[in-house]
């Protein structure tokens, strides 16, 4: 058991940036995610903590052990891959028992741990079962008990549930963070899918083209997002180019005019940030937006609407029969309102163009 | 479907199975040296080939020359085949032709390469002559060792092309969990990559044992007038003895121990393969 540190970890091939710098501190028993699109490096990251990358510059830290030079064999870190990556050519228990016989526990010992492992991933029974002989849900719970069986460090999960029907998805989502939890492990997950990230990890990475983007709580991402990457990526979110005019109103560059409590200023080209949950919509024939599409979500109905020429979405809980809402169809006029507080100001830049 | 193997299956027929046919009916004829070979049903020439040490020893040559050919071509092909497959660069096509070259150049040339590099009047033992290291020629050909430098480099390519396709076939993620939880490379290679690999051995070396039992350019050349191996015995027979019955029961035996070493050996490695392995070491 033990935290993880990245220090100024970086990749490069040649030429091209993998991973340009990330520093990373997760404490003892706490789940982090990479999070970002195909591309952005969280592969990569990972990968160099678990020693099949070598870095290009920086230090992996374990435990408070450099082990930035220690091949993968020698780091205790517990990987699920992807493609669960099991030994096709032996058993469950075979599988399970590789990585205690790799440090040299005896039989006895090891028969418990791997029916122990088992149990707890509610495998048992299927001990001497081949890989290709289960399903894809259990094939990756052996992966699950072949890590944690040998007590790692770090667990390592790479893209876990995207090989998963939906249905199991959300099920197993669960079931690794309350065994996470109750084993108190310094996890470190990759995946490409918010919903995964934000429902399981008690901080979030955001990465993009190499680079960290934000690093915070699910909450501090979606409600305080740094950069308008990480306002698109975490949750859907209205993004409106243009400038503050005056206090309190923003112009967008369509010429529409939002409310925006915005102070100060931050210097530079702007981005308006709006949740579209946030966004009040009321049927008004002198409204200034029209309604383009309104689409059925069950609970909830999505609005796309034209501001002046701004595109906006917004996400209300579907009106009952009975409301004016309901009756609302393409091409009426309605009424868009907002707290001024919930218009966030991004700066445009990327934040490296900004610095010196 | 099964109609468009009929044609393949008609060739195969002509010219395999028949010829075959023949020669199995001619290996029971009787020679004479007047009439070359009398109408018989006679065993005799097998019983020869078995009961004669001259012919007992040219087996056995062959049997060693090929298992130790085939074995050494598995340890040399082994570790460039792995490297074949996991290579991931844009030269990958190019290594691979580099691998297959040597198929392009016929046994005959590539044994006459060999005699002028290994020779007596040979590049190695002229220069060291030349430069006084040496009185008299070292004996680098005419012996077994000449032969078998000689088939392994025919065959390697076959035992490479064939592991490198089942070794791609090994996922990598898989030597890395096996390296994740803790294995050293030699581990990984003995209780991962081995293991998976064994049908591509056992189909390598099979190809490539076959290939050794019928080595003649490369025992000629390179073994001397001394050296013999049964392809070349059994040319002897047919072209310079005339004694055709007697030569085709010799490849007759050469065919039938190649078949029962073949089945043999890969059955065991499939067995192997199959039951998973639960016993740890």
């Amino acid at each position: 058991m033990g935290s993880l540190v990245l220090e100024a970890l970086a990749k490069r091939y040649g030429t091209s940036v993998a991973v340009q710098r990330v520093d990373l501190d997760v404490r003892q028993g706490e789940m982090v995610a990479l999070l970002g699109p195909s591309g952005c490096g969280k592969t990569t990251t990972q990968r160099m903590v678990a020693g099949f990358v070598a870095p290009s510059a920086g230090r992996v830290l374990i435990g408070g052990v450099d082990v930035t030079q220690a091949p993968p064999h020698g780091r205790d870190t517990g990987m699920v891959f992807q493609s669960y990556a099991l030994f096709p050519h032996m058993t469950v228990a075979a599988n399970v028992a590789f990585g205690l016989e790799m440090r040299r526990v005896g039989r006895a010992e090891r028969d418990t741990r791997v029916r122990e492992a088992l149990r707890m991933v509610r495998l048992d029974g299927l001990e001497d079962r081949l890989p290709r002989q289960l399903s894809g849900g259990q094939q990756q719970r052996v992966a699950l008990a072949r890590a944690l069986v040998v007590n790692p460090a770090v667990f390592l999960l790479d893209e876990p549930l995207s090989n998963l029907d939906a249905k199991l998805r959300g099920e197993v989502r669960l079931e690794i963070r309350a065994l996470q939890q109750r084993l108190g492990l310094t996890t470190l997950i990759v995946t490409h899918d918010q919903e995964e990230a934000l429902t399981m990890a008690d901080r979030l990475v955001v990465m993009d083209r190499g680079k960290v983007r934000q690093v915070g709580t699910a909450e501090e991402l979606y409600e305080r997002p740094a950069n308008p990457f990480v306002a698109g990526f975490v949750g859907q979110c209205n993004l409106v180019e243009g400038a503050m005019e005056g206090t309190g109103m923003f112009r967008a560059a369509s010429g529409a005019l939002l409310p925006c409590a915005a102070t100060p200023v931050p210097p530079g080209r702007h981005v308006l940030a709006l949740r579209p949950e946030r966004i009040e919509v009321t049927p008004a024939a002198d409204g200034s937006a029209r309604l383009r599409t309104a689409t059925y979500l069950g609970p909830l109905t999505e609005y796309h609407l034209d501001l002046d020429g701004t595109p906006l979405l917004a996400i209300r809980p579907t009106p009952t029969a009975g409301e004016p809402l309901r009756r609302l169809s393409s091409g009426d006029a309605v009424t868009v309102s907002w707290d001024a507080s919930a218009a966030r100001l991004l700066s445009a830049a990327q934040p490296e163009e900004l610095e010196p | 479907m099964a109609a468009l193997v009929l044609p393949a299956g008609l060739l195969v027929a002509l010219l395999l199975v028949a010829p075959m046919v023949l020669l199995f009916r001619i290996s029971l004829n009787e020679y004479s040296p007047t009439e070359m070979m009398r109408e018989a049903t006679t065993a005799a020439n097998y019983l020869r080939a078995v009961g004669d040490p001259y012919y007992r020893s040219i087996l056995l040559t062959t049997l060693t020359v090929s298992m130790g050919s085939t074995l050494l071509t598995l340890g040399l092909g082994f570790p460039t085949a792995y490297w074949l497959a996991r290579m991931e660069s844009r030269w990958k096509s190019f290594a691979t032709i580099v691998v297959m070259f040597p198929l392009l150049v016929g046994n005959v040339v590539r044994a006459a390469g060999w005699l002028a590099l290994l020779g007596n009047g040979g590049a190695i033992n002229s220069s060291l002559m030349g430069l006084g290291l040496i009185a008299s020629p070292l004996p680098l050909i005419y012996n077994t060792g000449a032969v078998v430098l000689g088939i392994v480099a025919v065959v390697l390519p076959y035992m490479i092309l064939t592991l490198s396709a089942v070794i791609e076939s090994i996922p990598r993620q898989v030597e890395e969990a096996a390296s994740n939880l803790g294995a050293p490379s030699w581990t990984v290679f003995r209780r991962v990559v081995l293991p998976l690999a064994l049908p591509g051995v056992a189909a390598g070396s099979v190809l490539v044992f076959v290939l050794c039992m019928n080595t003649y350019a490369s025992a000629v050349l390179l073994g001397g007038p001394r050296f013999k191996m049964m392809a070349p015995a059994i040319y002897d027979q047919f072209v310079r003895g005339n004694n055709w019955p007697f030569g085709a029961a010799l490849a007759f035996i050469l065919l039938t121990i190649t078949l029962v070493l073949t089945i043999l050996g890969s059955a065991a490695l499939g067995r192997r393969y199959r039951r998973p392995k639960e016993e740890l070491s």
